[in-house]
């Protein structure tokens, strides 16, 4: 808005660039500029270079080159953390990618209430995670008298081991995780429902379709913008998991629930004598370069389809 | 945009036409899936909640026999009197409000001076800036991990270690790049007439700023503040790291270390009480709430 | 507009400046008084023991008008002491586990205070072997030990009752103690017996429970140290859990529990018998709410030629930022607080009887750090105030000095614990777990950690 004062006297910028509110516009951007400097972008960075470097915090830290990436692959925890991570991933987009999708054309034809199915579904998403963990952890007690186990026994199965048995740890917490998080996705998706055009239901319809096929032909060709974004979200998302294996199992029973956010707290934080913080960046920055190459190729592929 | 402001009656239709409505099958097969809908989330959404204000004042051993029977020893109301007095989580409770109001403060002020700044100021060296916050939503929050923690052990400047006071919460809460790209779009959509005007009549920036853009960023600022104040007692990892006097930890800290200091019945009134506050609020600002979430969505897309 | 503008923006520079200063603390410049700030106890633990703390606290300082306390909570568990070091959050003085000393002293993390050490009078009274958890190799004094425990066998005399146990005669063998978990089970529905398997503890308690069959995690190989972690009695050791766990059913449902879950569990009434630290009975009180009278200690079935107790302890420290004036503050308040109890009767008299009147344990076990007949002697003195029931803790004190105290694995202890955490859990969590396969892999995952530092 001021800059044609500046493009008449280029050689008096100082005095034409105050007199054209220069300094109050960098007035404006100091909050933002110091808050991201020295908590966003200068940490970021950080990150980088400590990923090379190996630090005490009491010593200076030296440059140890690849080193800190090496072992990291060289840990038989990294492979299994990615694995554990893929597999929460994988599960929790079975449980919590279609279900709200489900829900939420339900949802969007309840004519009368539709407020309370919309605050029923919410509801857990409100919760505060940590007491949703620890209230799950609780349910997911192993003894018989155990509250799901108590449940299942209505109806005649017998007690499980839920988070103390290797194999239904993961899937127990991807349970309370899809739990506590399903419902802010149906309201997203109830929301992108709104905005499809109702003429393109009329037309439809004048070709003879029915409910279902409405569903299928118009709907869901409408919503492909959020679904695709939804699902890569829901990816990265679940990929940075770190809640539910830290307050559930701590990465048990035998490293069964162990994912790379786990991963890289151990490194930095879980050994008292002083953390490993030049491997814990270097798990970041390999995650965080294999979610962005994950995002790019998303993106590319699926270009075609969303516009 | 304009779309969303109108309510959303029976005039708008959607998937299910009136025609298909007269139908008695349509009518009787969404009827049943509608039922079979409320009682799943009656059930799964509303029923652990409800288990835990049940336990909350249900007594240990009650619990721990038989969890899903009714007060078979009487209410104990003593639980949540324990959990609110002897352990004190009425401390951690008073720290979940000052994290949060601090947060949504430091990330407001953030949020608003640097949309304004970026949409209407807009300098040459807009174009920049608006790159630079936009990469760090790229960046996966776990690698500011370490390094941020270096920076409030010894942050530049000051050189006082932050760790154990507020703002090591609050101050990191407001680079949140995902904040300036909704109020930067919000301004980008106000009508650039209401500014010309303001300007003519001689307003400088902080004029402008003040008593024209402000006012009509209600909304958004709105939406940011629900963003806000859910993000701030959600968090769990960061306050961990950073504030580990027990008198200073917010409630999602507190909860699982205070889990093996006290008894059941006394621990689940905590944890009840913890939770009493963010659903009244939410069905308070239940309107709030759902439409920034669905916001939310929509600004992803 | 121009000076409006300019105005605000110096308004605002000043609040950014204010602000930042707010964010410092300001330093107490008191003249000629050295402020200190000292571990108090856990988060968590009840009123009544932090009001005994501070009692002890205003007792010092009026001892020493020249030194004042800031107490903190504090627990050694989990992460960032080196953080806490950097940040300069770590109190003046703290205490660690003999687990840790050797390696903070190696990487420099804690303050030289031979000097200061060698001024008080009981300086070479220490037992050597006890002092040495606090020394550098080049025999520099960076703590003082203020406790040394062994391990027992705990168990609940309630539950044993309920049982049809006689809780004065507690198991002495492996093969008693599997029965009487089975007897539990099976007539109580309770857990007959518990181990830790999570935080690192896990492997900790694997540790005493292969001294107590004589085998070693770790034996000396010319100037290195070899990682012996499938030795027969850590074999053994697992075949017991997996016994008790699959065939007699008697372990419970929880299998992630660490050292402080599984008290709670204990104090609440719901394991008969675990292994732990001799010296768990004041959090079982203070921090779970335990009835005394229902606590048990028994020593540890020593079987095999080599068998020993794993022992422990505690050193207290001086923060390696201290100044000299600190540092001697500091070690002015160790010697009160932690030592003076357990040479001068005076101080013994004074510490049992704050202790005794809010309630707080006096007369745990333990093991002595000075020689047996000190640690004798300081019982009698407080004979009046032992409120922990010594006939329900006779079975372990009876035995202890007769049983060899073994000291911690040395090399990487907390990475070994923690590899042997995920074998405990494995074998608990599944029946087919291949035992020696798991203790292989711990052989070799540790091995290379060791070289690796060569």
């Amino acid at each position: 808005m001021s800059t044609t004062v500046q493009r008449r006297r280029p050689r008096a910028a100082l005095s034409t660039w105050l007199r054209g509110g220069g300094l109050s516009t960098l007035v404006f951007l100091l909050p933002m500029l110091v808050i991201f400097g020295v908590f966003s972008w200068y940490p970021i960075v950080q990150a980088g270079i400590m990923s090379f470097q190996k630090t005490n915090l009491v010593t200076a830290p030296e440059f140890v080159g690849w080193d800190n990436f090496a072992r990291v692959l060289g840990d038989p925890n990294f492979l299994i953390a990615v694995q554990n991570t893929g597999y929460f991933a994988l599960l929790a987009l079975l449980f919590g990618y279609p279900l709200p999708l489900v829900a939420a054309v339900l949802m969007s034809e309840v004519r009368r209430g539709k407020g309370l199915f919309s605050a029923l579904a919410y509801l857990p998403v409100v919760v505060p995670p940590v007491v949703a963990v620890l209230l799950w952890k609780f349910f997911y007690d192993g003894r018989p008298a155990g509250v799901f186990n108590t449940i299942i026994g209505w109806v005649g199965i017998p007690p499980q081991p839920w988070i103390q048995n290797a194999m239904q740890a993961m899937p127990s917490l991807v349970l309370e995780a899809t739990w506590a998080a399903a419902g802010g996705t149906v309201i997203i998706y109830l929301a992108a429902l709104t905005s499809v055009p109702p003429e393109l239901y009329d037309a439809a319809e004048v070709d003879g379709a029915s409910v279902w096929q409405k569903v299928w032909f118009v709907t869901l060709p409408q919503l492909r913008g959020v679904l695709l974004i939804t699902l890569i979200l829901q990816v990265i998302g679940t990929s940075q998991v770190f809640l539910e294996p830290f307050l559930f199992t701590g990465g048990g029973p035998a490293n069964s629930t162990v994912t790379v956010l786990l991963l890289i707290y151990r490194y930095a934080f879980q050994n008292s004598l002083g953390g490993n913080y030049g491997a814990a960046t270097a798990l970041s920055v390999m995650l965080a370069l294999f979610l962005a190459l994950l995002s790019l190729v998303y993106f590319q592929l699926t270009k075609r389809w969303s516009s | 945009m304009s779309r969303r402001s109108r309510p959303r009656e029976e005039d708008d239709r959607s998937i299910v036409s009136t025609s298909d409505w007269r139908r008695p099958r349509i009518r009787r097969t969404f009827g049943a899936l509608h039922a079979a809908l409320l009682v799943l989330l009656v059930v799964f959404g509303l029923g652990p909640i409800l288990w835990l204000a049940k336990s909350a004042v249900t007594t240990t051993q009650d619990t721990l026999r038989d969890p899903m029977a009714l007060f078979p020893s009487g209410i104990d109301w003593g639980n949540l009197a324990a959990a609110w007095n002897e352990v004190h989580i009425d401390v951690q409770f008073l720290n979940t409000i000052w994290v949060a109001l601090g947060a949504w403060a430091v990330q407001l002020l953030v949020a608003t001076t640097a949309g304004y700044a970026l949409s209407i100021l807009k300098p040459r060296y807009a174009g920049i800036l608006n790159g630079l916050v936009l990469a760090t939503l790229f960046v996966p929050v776990v690698v500011l991990l370490v390094p941020l923690y270096l920076v409030i052990i010894d942050p530049p400047f000051i050189h006082t270690s932050l760790i154990n006071t507020f703002w090591a919460v609050w101050l990191p809460a407001g680079a949140n790049a995902f904040n300036i790209l909704l109020v930067k779009r919000f301004f980008d959509n106000l009508p650039r007439e209401v500014f010309e005007a303001a300007r003519t009549d001689g307003a400088g920036s902080f004029r402008l700023f003040w008593s024209v853009v402000l006012p009509m960023s209600r909304p958004i600022l709105g939406v940011i503040s629900v963003f806000a104040i859910i993000a701030a007692y959600k968090d769990y990892l960061w306050p961990l790291l950073v504030l580990r006097d027990p008198a200073v930890q917010p409630l999602s800290v507190r909860l699982p270390t205070l889990q093996r200091a006290i008894e059941l019945d006394v621990y689940l009134a905590a944890l009840a009480i913890s939770t009493i506050i963010p659903i009244i609020f939410f069905l308070a600002f239940q309107r709030v709430f759902l439409r920034s979430a669905g916001l939310g969505g929509a600004v992803k897309g | 507009m121009k000076s409006r503008t300019t105005a605000l923006a110096a308004g605002f520079t000043a609040l950014g400046v204010l602000a930042a200063l707010g964010a410092c603390s300001a330093p107490a410049a008191d003249d000629g008084i050295t402020t200190i700030s000292v571990v108090s106890l856990i988060p968590g633990s009840d009123d009544a023991a932090f009001d005994a703390f501070n009692e002890q606290v205003a007792q010092f300082e009026d001892a020493n008008p020249d030194i004042k306390i800031e107490p903190q909570e504090y627990e050694w568990t989990g992460p960032t002491f080196a953080a806490q070091l950097a940040g300069g959050t770590l109190p003046d003085v703290y205490t660690i586990p003999f687990t840790d000393t050797k390696t903070l002293i190696e990487n420099g993390q804690l303050a030289d205070i031979t000097a200061e050490v060698e001024k008080l009078d009981y300086a070479d009274r220490f037992n050597p072997n006890v002092l040495a958890q606090a020394q550098g190799s080049d025999g520099q004094i960076h703590g003082l030990p203020t406790a040394a425990y062994g391990n027992g066998l705990q168990y609940n005399r309630a539950i044993f009752e309920a049982a049809g146990l006689d809780p004065d005669s507690p198991p002495t063998t492996w093969e008693e103690v599997r029965d009487a978990a089975k007897t539990i089970s099976d007539t109580t529905g309770l857990t007959g017996y518990a181990t830790m398997a999570a935080s690192n503890t896990g492997g900790w308690q694997l540790a005493v429970a292969t001294y107590a069959r004589g085998g070693r995690l770790e034996v000396p190989d010319g100037d290195s140290v070899r990682v012996t972690a499938d030795n027969d009695g850590t074999k053994d050791a697992l075949e017991f859990l997996k016994a008790l766990r699959w065939e007699d059913n008697s372990m419970g449902a929880d299998f992630l529990l660490d050292w402080g879950t599984i008290n709670q569990a204990f104090g609440a009434g719901q394991i008969g018998m675990y292994t732990s630290g001799s010296d768990i009975f004041t959090n079982l009180v203070q921090s779970q709410a335990m009835d005394p009278a229902d606590y048990g200690l028994a020593s540890l079935p020593l079987e095999g030629s080599d068998a020993g107790v794993l022992a422990g302890g505690t050193v207290a420290s001086v923060n390696i930022k201290a100044t000299e004036a600190e540092k001697a503050a500091a070690v002015r308040w160790i010697d009160f607080y932690y030592m003076q109890k357990l040479i001068d009767q005076d101080a013994a008299v004074l510490d049992a009887k704050t202790l005794a009147e809010s309630d707080q344990p006096v007369g745990v076990p333990a093991l002595p750090i000075f020689d047996e007949a000190t640690l004798e002697e300081s019982r009698q003195w407080i004979s009046e105030y032992i409120n922990v029931p010594q006939e329900q803790v006779s079975f372990f004190l009876d035995n202890i000095f007769d049983q060899p105290t073994i000291a911690e694995p040395v090399a990487h202890t907390q990475d070994l614990y923690a590899a042997l955490d995920i074998v405990i859990q494995a074998v608990l969590t599944d029946p087919d777990a291949d035992v020696d396969a798991l203790l292989e892999q711990v052989n070799v995952d540790i091995q290379a950690l060791i070289d690796a530092d060569q």
